[in-house]
């Protein structure tokens, strides 16, 4: 989806002109934003070239005002695969050197999670307009360090949740807030996939360098990599953060593929102050049920991953005639039951979902690297927005700070078999999502 | 009920009139997509002109419809119709006989083999063969009209559209603007809501015989002039309304063993038989063509 596109989903979904007040962090999308940035280009260092940074190339090679004129790694093929798109540009194999280059205003993230924390502070410190793929840090105290530290220094700071700035997410959540479903009782997040998740080694050395995911001296595992992303549904969807965790996590299945030690079958119940659960379940031996997020309420039910209503209170129909209407509308096809042997006005029709914006893509979950339409793109394009103009997207780094406390300290509770809740010392200002 | 015209431009790739109203003891209604408002509510005006008129012409109930001067006087004399009336006659005869006699629109106990009026080509002319004939082309006319509601439409250059006479009769023009086909669901007849099978509409039609969704049996059996008492469904697909509506009808009245007869008659047409079962069960099978 390019920013036209984008764009005219909002405007399609009603909110083009409102947008602003109630999606502040959407600012730069807009294009009286792209009118301020008047031809000037940001100058991006890419750290970490891996799957996950090639991905991200893939989508800076579409923006016009970006020239990416530094790559790091410290794995050669990777550079080398990512100086293949930027034959210009400066090669690091140490992020520092990277850091000391006064060409680069801005740099891209995308390393191990262990990495992403010092990576971040460092970034900052040198005064570079950071974006750093989620999870934010590596530990609670980090996480914590590296919002204090942009808070001092007032850089910028985007972490990769790319779900706030997805078009079905922002409809979805309109939606909530504006009581559609009622009162939210219950938000469901599930990741499931079946495979090993392991990346090929070209020699033994390597192992632990490339499947850094599997290793909890680099990674929490299912928490980190996968459940942050959906934790932050609940606290978008309501308005507050959890007030406990608890779960459980075990290595099940994949027990002989290596020495691995992260979970691969995880589940954590996040109570809201409510009483509201949300729950996380991944499994990575089974991929019947896919991705899923799903957000409760007491009228009724919307699927975030396929952008579909469904309600608790269908209303009788005359025939699907109507819901034909809806489906050309919003630009999709399904069947319409209507055809019988005659008509009568109160035959009742199945009460199937009804899509809440045209032109949906669903995001599998299956790729472990990422997926298009998932709000990636336009999550790079608010960065580089930021990187040229100097101006910290609001609201959006609480979020991100808070899904990954929530996933670190999710992780902590299976370890340690316990209901744990966010020490007050990491709690910071937080400012609910609301866009009513 | 009073026109209903709708127009929807949210999707500004292709905005939709819809169009309802009442006719023919039904409900019609009409999806047309990517035409300007002002040609929607013209369409739709001239439709309901059209249908009511069609429906004052062919309706037996009413004293002073062409088709009741006809069940008046037709026994004692021969009576001239207009072109469309004579048209009409002929086709319903030539359905009665490619029909095995299942599809009749004479209300009395036929006589096997023989259609109980007579035509004169020349005078257009129609008169009854014996007394006690009435007519009742209720059945032919939904069909009829739905074809030439088909026909306005096109002639009007509308390339997609969706024609639904009281859910027993569809018909499309093109195709879904987001498919390769109008998909529409045959509801389960036991399981309100639920979908006993799907049918793909690409500038086709389809006609559902069976009982009445209140449950009441209504197609008449013209060899007996009794209800015919089947719990199974008939579903006609093909090109033409009124084809698929004439033999959904006939079918359904038809003993199966007759019915693979009357569809080798009608290449081009596919009929199923929709048995549907309690719990949402279904079973579908289609009457072959020879």
């Amino acid at each position: 989806m390019n920013r036209k596109e984008f764009l005219s989903d909002c405007s399609r979904m009603g909110f083009a002109g409102i947008a602003l007040s109630l999606f502040p962090w959407l600012e730069s999308c807009t294009e009286k934003a792209q009118q301020e940035l008047s031809g000037e280009r940001a100058r991006i260092g890419i750290i970490g070239t891996g799957s996950r940074g090639l991905f991200h190339v893939q989508h800076l090679l579409q923006m016009p005002n970006v020239d990416v004129v530094a790559l790091c790694d410290n794995y050669r093929p990777h550079l080398e695969d990512a100086a293949q798109y930027y034959p210009d540009a400066k090669l690091y194999d140490d992020y520092r050197r990277l850091l000391d280059d006064k060409n680069v205003q801005g740099v891209i993230i995308t390393t191990p999670l262990y990495l992403h924390g010092r990576m971040t502070l460092d970034a900052l410190s040198a005064g570079k307009r950071v974006f750093c793929e989620k999870s934010m840090a590596f530990t609670l105290d980090e996480a914590l360090e590296v919002y204090n530290r942009r808070k001092e220094l007032g850089g910028v700071l985007l972490i990769g949740q790319q779900r706030l700035f997805d078009p079905k997410y922002i409809k979805a959540m309109q939606m909530i807030h504006q009581g559609v479903i009622g009162d939210v009782v219950g938000v469901r997040n599930y990741w499931y996939r079946n495979n090993n998740w392991r990346r090929e080694v070209p020699s033994p050395e390597l192992e632990r360098h490339i499947n850094w995911r599997l290793y909890s001296e680099y990674s929490r595992g299912l928490m980190t990599e996968l459940a942050c992303h959906q934790l932050q549904n609940g606290s978008w969807a309501m308005g507050m953060l959890p007030e406990q965790v608890m779960g459980s996590g075990h290595l099940v299945h994949w027990t002989n593929e290596d020495e691995r030690d992260v979970y691969d079958t995880v589940s954590a119940i996040f109570t809201y102050p409510n009483g509201v659960n949300m729950t996380f379940e991944s499994i990575i031996s089974n991929k019947h049920y896919g991705m899923g997020e799903q957000i409760l309420g007491t009228k009724g039910t919307i699927d975030l991953v396929t952008a579909m209503h469904y309600t608790d209170e269908p209303a009788p129909k005359g025939s699907g005639m109507d819901q034909l209407i809806a489906q050309i509308e919003s630009g999709i096809m399904s069947n319409s039951v209507f055809a019988g042997t005659s008509w009568a006005a109160e035959t009742a029709t199945l009460a199937p979902g009804i899509p809440i914006m045209p032109n949906v893509k669903v995001v599998s979950g299956e790729s472990s690297v990422g997926a298009e339409a998932d709000g990636s793109k336009e999550l790079l394009e608010a960065f580089i927005h930021a990187v040229i103009t100097g101006k910290q997207p609001e609201k959006v780094l609480e979020e991100s700070y808070y899904a990954t406390q929530f996933a670190l300290l999710a992780d902590m509770a299976m370890h340690e078999n316990k209901i744990l809740r966010l020490d007050d010392k990491y709690k910071v200002p937080y400012q609910p999502l609301k866009m009513r | 009920m009073a026109l209903e015209f709708r127009y929807s431009d949210k999707n500004p790739s292709h905005p939709i009139s819809f169009i309802a109203f009442q006719a023919m003891h039904t409900r019609i209604e009409i999806l047309l997509t990517g035409v300007e408002q002002s040609v929607g509510r013209k369409l739709a005006a001239t439709i309901e002109q059209e249908v009511k008129s069609m429906e004052r012409r062919f309706n037996c109930h009413d004293e002073r419809s062409p088709l009741s001067v006809i069940n008046l006087r037709a026994a004692g004399e021969a009576v001239e119709v207009g072109d469309d009336m004579f048209m009409a006659l002929e086709l319903c005869e030539a359905f009665r006989r490619t029909t095995a006699g299942c599809f009749d629109i004479s209300t009395d106990t036929a006589v096997a083999g023989q259609c109980s009026y007579l035509l004169d080509a020349k005078r257009h002319t129609v008169r009854f063969q014996r007394e006690g004939v009435r007519l009742d082309m209720g059945g032919f006319a939904k069909g009829y009209a739905l074809e030439r509601v088909r026909q306005i439409i096109a002639d009007a250059g509308v390339e997609t559209a969706l024609m639904n006479f009281g859910n027993s009769s569809v018909a499309s023009i093109g195709h879904h603007p987001y498919g390769e086909w109008w998909a529409v669901g045959v509801e389960h007849t036991l399981e309100r809501g639920q979908m006993a099978c799907e049918v793909h509409l690409r500038s086709s039609a389809m006609s559902v015989s069976g009982r009445s969704t209140d449950g009441r049996y209504h197609i008449i059996n013209p060899s007996t002039g009794g209800t015919v008492a089947a719990e199974e469904l008939i579903l006609v697909e093909g090109r033409s309304a009124l084809i698929a509506e004439v033999l959904s009808t006939a079918l359904y009245a038809a003993p199966k063993t007759l019915r693979a007869d009357i569809m080798s008659r009608y290449e081009g047409y596919k009929a199923t038989e929709i048995y549907c079962r309690k719990g949402g069960g279904v079973e579908l099978r289609e009457i072959g063509n020879k």
